[in-house]
């Protein structure tokens, strides 16, 4: 009971967040140069378009009122049009999420499946912290645009066999993915590093040590269970870094995905995509987070039962 | 600091910004300045090669440098004090207040940062503003979230209690009694961010929505050599490898930092 009424708060916070985000979306594209009108219908709009526009919107009335119906718009899906296409923003970018998607869903897997056994092993051998930090501080430090660029530029010249740019079918995923992942595995490794650290100098670590249990059987049944809830949560965390670096990935290997479209967008002024596409980035992770809340409160049992709902 | 990590993170640190105020008086020469043939190799009167332009590559680096480090710093400052101001306040006052602030901090913490950073850039146009306002937006969340965290645990100390007894205002209670308590937590996140700031402004400029050509930034650079990557390789190479060594510089010594104010325990179990 105390479980679902946790979930509920957590649920009311994420829709109060996600309204803060619209409001700043809001206020930015109000703030963009050249007006809503021009913003949302673009240059060249005749002015029966904008006198539409501004009955649809209600451009005569308050700001609140304004922001209202923007947000019904919104919230029905409505984005506007994009004003290089002439399309809905919403069905070109329902057509470029499978790249975008299926990329983001690589990286993460492929940053679970090694960064995880990677923290694990670094924060197990602490007497090679040095190394481990060296590391993860390196994956951390070479930005998407630089390993992208030097990726692109080796497969491209000496044909590796691997497509490098554009996208036919999901083998030209293969190398974005793992440029992609290189940042979240460091990521994943250092948070599961600290998770396993911070749980090896508990007390039942030492007591299990003393029954002379193997050091993996102890990392297997003491340590990863408890070590679990900050690598689960950093989840979400991660798959916003993914969102954001696929934008420069998809830019660096032309990958027609959500990411390379918002930044044409931002260079030809298509703020109707801008928009949409900033607050889908925003959406998805406040959702995520949600889930992962929801998993956490599964996972820990003393989640429940604090008063203050998430823990330090 | 004994480990020998964080003693070398701070010399490239310290060379970095030798090298950022050796650009200031054009040490290594004019970045704008043509020097020689388009897209030379390294040779004599331009050690690192030059340009698509024939401009020296190693002025223009250390432009670059002083660009980005200069961008990155100021902007960290604005985040450190304005984190400073929101998380003493949220922690100490609580209530209402805190809440408010939260959600704020939680709203900006929503955006992955480099669509901040886009967002931003697209509200302001392209420009050293663009790339000066993202980084704080980027790196206000965190920041104040960790100094609430801080200021929460010192606002219930003893001798803050006997402050409020005593009759201290409360600005007095702020900055003598609370600041000089979460000033660690600070200084800890300020080199965090600074690594931060650095990665955005270069993703901003490498998408050209930051510094803007001809005024050399490291992500300015990285873009040109990514252009000319396959006839000029030394365009990306020299700004790359400054790039990776300084956020790596700054990485590891916020780490070192951090374990020495926040020390924690390690155990080696094989």
């Amino acid at each position: 009971m105390r479980l679902a009424l946790w979930w509920l708060g957590r649920a009311v916070s994420a829709a109060a967040t996600l309204l803060g985000v619209s409001i700043l979306i809001f206020a930015a594209v109000r703030m963009m140069p050249g007006g809503f009108a021009e913003t949302i219908l673009g240059p060249f709009a005749t002015a029966d378009q904008k006198a539409e526009l501004a009955d649809r919107y209600g451009l005569d009335q308050s700001v609140f009122v304004q922001y209202g119906h923007w947000l019904a718009a919104v919230a029905r899906g409505d984005f506007g049009v994009s004003m290089i296409s002439r399309e809905p923003v919403v069905s070109e970018l329902w057509a470029r999420l499978p790249v975008t998607g299926q990329l983001t869903l690589f990286s993460v897997l492929i940053a679970t499946l090694v960064g995880v056994p990677l923290g694990v092993l670094t924060a197990v051998r602490a007497r090679r912290a040095a190394v481990g930090r060296l590391l993860s501080g390196l994956g951390v430090s070479v930005p998407e645009f630089v390993l992208g660029s030097l990726v692109v530029f080796l497969f491209s010249r000496y044909a590796l066999g691997l497509p490098a740019g554009g996208y036919d079918n999901v083998r030209s995923l293969v190398l974005p993915s793992l440029v992609l992942s290189f940042f979240a595995i460091s990521i994943t490794a250092r948070t599961t590093r600290d998770a396993v650290m911070g749980v090896l100098v508990e007390p039942y670590v030492t007591a299990a040590v003393a029954r002379g249990e193997s050091p993996w059987f102890i990392i297997r049944h003491h340590v990863l269970r408890n070590a679990a809830i900050p690598v689960v949560t950093l989840l979400a965390t991660i798959t916003a870094y993914l969102l954001g670096g696929a934008l420069i990935v998809e830019y660096v290997f032309n990958l027609p995905g959500i990411g390379s479209y918002v930044v044409q967008a931002v260079g030809r002024r298509d703020y109707a995509v801008v928009q949409a596409g900033v607050l889908l980035a925003a959406t998805v992770f406040i959702v995520l987070n949600l889930l992962v809340d929801l998993v956490v409160g599964l996972i820990d049992p003393r989640l429940g039962v604090t008063s203050k709902g998430r823990r330090a | 600091m004994k480990d020998w990590l964080t003693r070398a993170g701070m010399v490239c640190l310290g060379l970095i910004v030798l090298v950022a105020l050796a650009s200031v008086v054009n040490l290594a020469g004019d970045p704008d300045e043509i020097v020689g043939p388009r897209l030379a190799p390294p040779g004599p009167g331009y050690w690192l090669g030059t340009d698509n332009l024939g401009r020296s590559m190693l002025p223009r680096i250390m432009e670059g440098i002083a660009t980005t480090l200069l961008l990155s710093s100021v902007a960290v400052l604005v985040t450190a004090a304005l984190s400073a101001v929101l998380g003493i306040v949220a922690g100490y006052r609580g209530g209402v207040v805190n809440e408010l602030i939260m959600r704020l901090v939680e709203v900006l913490y929503s955006f992955p940062a480099i669509v901040l950073a886009i967002l931003v850039a697209a509200v302001f146009g392209p420009g050293q503003l663009a790339a000066l306002a993202s980084i704080v937006l980027v790196t206000i969340p965190l920041m104040t979230r960790l100094v609430r965290a801080a200021a929460v645990g010192v606002a219930q100390r003893d001798y803050v209690t006997a402050a409020i007894i005593s009759g201290a205002r409360l600005p007095r209670i702020l900055g003598r009694h609370l600041l000089p308590n979460v000033a660690g937590t600070i200084a800890v996140q300020v080199t965090y961010a600074l690594s931060v700031g650095i990665a955005v402004e270069g993703g901003l400029s490498f998408l050209g929505f930051g510094v803007q050509p001809p005024q050399a930034s490291l992500g300015v650079l990285i873009q040109q050599g990514t252009t000319y990557m396959t006839a000029a390789p030394w365009m990306i190479t020299g700004p790359g490898v400054v790039f990776v060594v300084a956020v790596l510089a700054i990485n590891v010594v916020g780490d070192g930092l951090r374990d020495r104010f926040e020390p924690r325990q390690a155990r080696s179990l094989v």
